[in-house]
Order: C-alpha cells, then structure tokens, then sequence
C-alpha cells in the first residue's frame, strides 16, 4: 500500500480543486516491445489533473491524447456536461502519477475531448481510476491522502 | 484498413451484429478489428482491450465497444 497527501483549500473558490501530477503513455506492454527491439520514447509530458468525483470517467484534453499516441478504441463516445452533451473520442493508456509512490495503472479506459478554459489542468481522474484508491479529506490541515488500495 | 474517419468499418460492423449481441452479451464489451471479431466478450473495458492487443497487437486501433439497446447517459459533473 502506498499514501500520497496533496493540498487542497476548498474555501478558496479560485482553487481547482484536490490536484496531482500525473504521466499518460501508450499501455506499457507496448512501450516494452518497443524498448525491446530498440526503440526509443521521450520523456512524457508531467501535466496536472483534477481528482473529480463527479465523473465516472478519466478525461484528458484531445491534444495530450494525440501528443502521447494513446490507442484508440472508440473515435465516438458522449458524457453529458453542465455545458451540453460532448462527444469524446476513447482510448486506452497507462497512467501514473510521478510526483508520488502511487502506483501505474498499465492500462484504463481514457476519454479525451478539448479542454478550453480548464488551465489549471489537462486532466480530470475520475471514478474508474478513483475506485483503485482510498481517498480521505481532512478539513482542519485541508490535507487529501490517497492510498492505493491495490496495484492493478 | 485505416479510414479517414477512424475505426467506421468496425462500428458498422458493430450494428450489423448490435441486435443479436444485446440479446446474447448485453453489458459486455466486444473487441473488433476491420471485419475480425474477438470470440469472447468481457465485463470489463481493460480485459477487453488485454484480449484486443493479444490477438491483432497493438500496432493499430481496433474498437472495444460495451453493448447497449441505447446508448447510456454519461454525465460529468
């Protein structure tokens, strides 16, 4: 088991949110193979994303999706938003989050679609990722501790 | 084959299966690549797209696709 605790003020209301530093990449078999036969990847991006419970879903912005090849499962696929129904397209990588011991997640679903003013940032980890971790608000020291239930 | 629009040959081949699968794999997620169809059907996205890369690799996408009567509503708050 590994505990990662991050800040978060919730009665500041220009505060995103509960935030964490976090990697997507091809799902890692893949990255593997390729490293096998001599290939080499760079470095990927390290972004933020919001911990939102409110989606079932994990969602980066289009473009990281793109930048990082993820693999595409579904070039279609609608969530309803408080601005409307959004189509997203579907893919399929490997997160982790390197900034902390939490563990990679080798493959999971990812949704993308474009993030216009979310500049705080580019990804929101929800309840499919969520479901992997032990999530606790203490509202005195405004402390988020995560702990990773299991490693899959 | 690869379209200009991603993926649309396997989508059409998922609505030429979609009724015969809601009755017999409704919930489940199917795996497809061109015409070639993955013969399991699984509960979760992640198996599905284990199996998917097991038989056609990972050089290029396929479809992995739950099967509804209609499309369930998402909604992101």
């Amino acid at each position: 088991m590994s505990t990662h605790s991050i800040r978060w003020n919730p009665f500041d209301p220009a505060d995103p949110g509960p935030c964490i530093k976090f990697s997507v990449t091809r799902f890692l078999d893949d990255i593997e193979a390729g490293q096998k036969v001599g290939l080499e990847y760079s470095a990927a991006p390290i972004p933020t994303a919001l911990i939102d419970t409110g989606s079932p879903f994990t969602i980066i912005n289009k473009v990281l999706a793109r930048t990082c090849n993820l693999h595409r499962t579904n070039p279609h696929f609608e969530i309803i938003t408080m601005g409307g129904p959004c189509d997203c397209e579907e893919f399929c990588g490997s997160l982790s989050f390197p900034d902390s011991p939490l563990p990679r997640i080798p493959e999971v679903r990812i949704l993308a679609r474009e993030f216009y003013k979310e500049t705080a940032y580019s990804c929101i980890i929800g309840r499919n990722i969520l479901k992997r971790w032990n999530i606790c608000f203490d509202g005195k020291s405004r402390l988020v501790t995560i702990t990773a239930t299991d490693s899959a | 084959m690869e379209t200009a629009t991603p993926l649309q040959t396997e989508l059409k081949v998922f609505e030429e299966h979609r009724q015969e699968w809601v009755r017999s794999h409704l919930g489940k997620f199917v795996v497809i690549q061109d015409r070639n169809v993955v013969q399991d059907f699984f509960d979760e996205f992640e198996d599905a797209f284990r199996a998917g890369i097991r038989k056609f690799g990972g050089d290029r996408d396929f479809l992995v696709k739950q099967i509804w009567k209609t499309q369930p509503v998402y909604f992101v708050v």
